[in-house]
């Protein structure tokens, strides 16, 4: 118990375990601390996946392809990178994506600018540059953590100006709304394409057995 | 260009309908093609007046009375192999547009005598509007299969029941119509197979669609009465003697007893450019939409309204038209249509042939999504037609920010 006071309880809401948290406190640390000001707002969420963090952070890490794993997308074009115009579908931070979202939503465009893809340590960072929408301000950071073998712990922060007119618990209800919809999307596409692989890599069955 | 166009038409419109109600003031005597008096107005467009037929003149059959009347001997008589070419035809006019939506999301679907082979006892007309958001293949689903789902529903209600008997409870019927067609739209959602019309939902893997949903509006028009049922923000408005009656209420989130639905269910309502379910969708019911579930439920609202001798017309319509329309106005409008065409005609006429706007395209124009599906838009009213896409003009002017579908129903009763 002494020893235990000296480690922070996971935050509540979040989900975690203390042990969980004892092994993403770092990760935490380091990438999704905010100073938050005032007329803004933070918020920290968790999803568990069941599927190796390398395919996890391959659906991630495609910021030029957000609607594999988010929801309310219509469609995404990256602007060309005026500075790099060898490979127009390198992603680099600074590149810029023009999002549509669906219908009957409060929000039809969103302008967001890649700031973080760190593929040694699965680190992803973005902020909303402009657009048809609420969300001002807004800045994001997403982690892939391993939490064992078979197991991914997955954070996304932001931080985002609370609107006029709205409070902070309505700012943090909308946005961790979204977030929770598209985080449990990503785990049913990262657990579908582990099990295409796995099952891919399986031998097949002998054929007397398929036969029976 | 979209301005310019909203603008043009906002110049056309009001100065018209103003004008309009000015000249039918003065006249009583019918006037033939034209909407409104010749010589008063604007020459009337051309693409509006283009294949518009006629039966010569209209004659009144003494003793005719809606469902009992007799087929008219003569030019009215009805095409010989009409499907429906019963005694009473609805008679109704259909329109849908884009607004300012980027793509067409809505679905009508208009089935006469849908009820036929059932225990009923005179013809019943379904009519549906159905708004989809996120996408549009819940409104599809509910276009193709909602009526078929509310004919098994009745079905089911009066079975073991003599004809004469059979009073089925509406409000039954219609809660397990939309209940089924809420689970078919889940089950979509889910696992759609490999004949189901695509979609770009469909192109993400896995496909994950249950942040798509759309309002459903209902109407079966009996000959007694009129059974209503909505869930989500489109509706249904009689005109009964000149006065809007509502025959549904918008499920916004923040009507005080959605409101208090939901906070019991453990959801929230913020206002997040309007009260929103979770400050995500502007509407507290809906077909689909398995994500916001129980906050948002797909339950719908049902009225029976007994039919009078001073109904004159029911509307259906999206909130791209009520957003922007009053029920008045709308009633308005419809009146003044109605005038400029004068009396509906006795039963067992065919319908003159008025000639809508052809119906919007789906994403892509494919064939095959009709906006409209179940019935030959020649076989509308023309008064109806007329009607439906002067009140969807009129929301275009006053630019509504959505699709607009609109569907009105001839209620009068022709004159014996």
């Amino acid at each position: 118990m002494e020893q235990q006071e000296e480690v922070p309880p996971p935050p509540a809401g979040l989900g975690l375990t203390a042990e969980e948290y004892a092994q993403v406190r770092a990760t935490v640390e380091a990438h999704h601390r905010y100073a938050v000001g005032p007329g803004q707002c933070s918020s920290l969420l968790a999803q568990r996946i069941h599927a190796p963090p390398a395919a996890v952070w391959a659906v991630v890490r495609r910021f030029d392809c957000p609607q594999v794993y988010k929801h309310f997308i219509r469609s995404c074009v990256l602007r060309p990178d005026p500075h790099h115009d060898d490979n127009g579908n390198d992603l680099r931070p600074g590149r810029l994506r023009e999002v549509s979202v669906i219908s009957g939503l409060p929000a039809s465009t969103s302008t967001e600018r890649l700031d973080l893809l760190d593929d040694a340590h699965r680190v992803f960072g973005f902020t909303i540059t402009g657009g048809e929408h609420r969300l001002r301000n807004y800045r994001s950071v997403t982690t892939v953590s391993q939490l064992d073998e078979i197991c991914t712990l997955v954070l996304e922060s932001y931080i985002v100006d609370v609107p006029d007119g709205n409070t902070e618990d309505d700012t943090r209800l909308f946005a961790d709304t979204v977030i929770r919809l598209n985080l449990q999307k990503l785990k049913s596409v990262s657990e579908a394409n582990a099990n295409a692989a796995a099952a891919a890599a399986a031998p097949p069955p002998p054929p007397p057995a398929a036969a029976e | 260009m979209a301005a310019e166009i909203c603008r043009e038409e906002a110049a056309k419109s009001m100065p018209a309908a103003a004008a309009g109600a000015t000249a039918i003031a003065r006249r009583r005597r019918r006037v033939e093609g034209f909407r409104f008096a010749a010589g008063s107005l604007e020459p009337p467009q051309e693409d509006a007046d283009a294949g518009v037929a006629r039966c010569g003149k209209r004659q009144r059959v003494a003793g005719a009375r809606a469902g009992a009347g007799a087929a008219t001997a003569g030019p009215c008589r009805p095409s010989a192999g009409a499907e429906f070419g019963s005694r009473w035809w609805p008679r109704y006019g259909v329109t849908s547009v884009f607004g300012r939506r980027r793509e067409m999301e809505d679905a009508v679907s208009i089935r006469p005598d849908f009820l036929r082979g059932s225990t009923s006892s005179g013809k019943h007309h379904f009519f549906g509007v159905f708004d989809g958001h996120g996408c549009s293949h819940v409104a599809r689903m509910c276009q193709d299969r909602m009526h078929e789902l509310v004919v098994d529903a009745y079905k089911k209600a009066v079975s073991g029941k003599e004809a004469a008997a059979a009073a089925p409870a509406w409000k039954d019927v219609m809660e397990k119509g939309f209940a089924r067609m809420d689970d078919e739209a889940t089950i979509w959602a889910k696992s759609r197979t490999g004949g189901e019309p695509a979609c770009r939902c469909e192109l993400q893997t896995p496909a994950r669609c249950d942040h798509v949903g759309s309002t459903a509006v209902v109407a079966v028009v009996g000959p007694n009465r009129v059974v209503v049922a909505n869930s989500g923000d489109s509706r249904a408005v009689l005109c009964r003697a000149g006065v809007p009656v509502p025959l549904s209420v918008d499920h916004k989130p923040d009507r005080p007893d959605e409101l208090e639905r939901i906070k019991a269910a453990g959801g929230r309502v913020i206002y997040w450019d309007g009260a929103r379910v979770l400050g995500v969708l502007a509407m507290s019911r809906a077909i689909g939409d398995g994500y916001l579930k129980p906050y948002v439920t797909s339950e719908p609202e049902v009225t029976v309204t007994e039919r009078a001798d001073d109904d004159e017309c029911l509307i259906l319509a999206s909130d791209g038209l009520w957003d922007v329309v009053t029920n008045e106005m709308a009633c308005e409008v419809v009146r003044a249509c109605f005038r400029s065409n004068g009396p509906p005609s006795p039963p067992g006429c065919s319908r003159p042939k008025a000639v809508l706007p052809p119906p919007a395209g789906a994403s892509g124009g494919g064939g095959g999504d009709a906006v409209v599906k179940g019935v030959d838009k020649a076989e509308s009213d023309k008064a109806c037609a007329d009607a439906a896409l002067l009140l969807a003009k009129l929301a275009i002017a006053r630019r509504s920010a959505d699709n607009v579908s609109v569907v009105v129903v001839d209620l009068r009763r022709p004159v014996p």
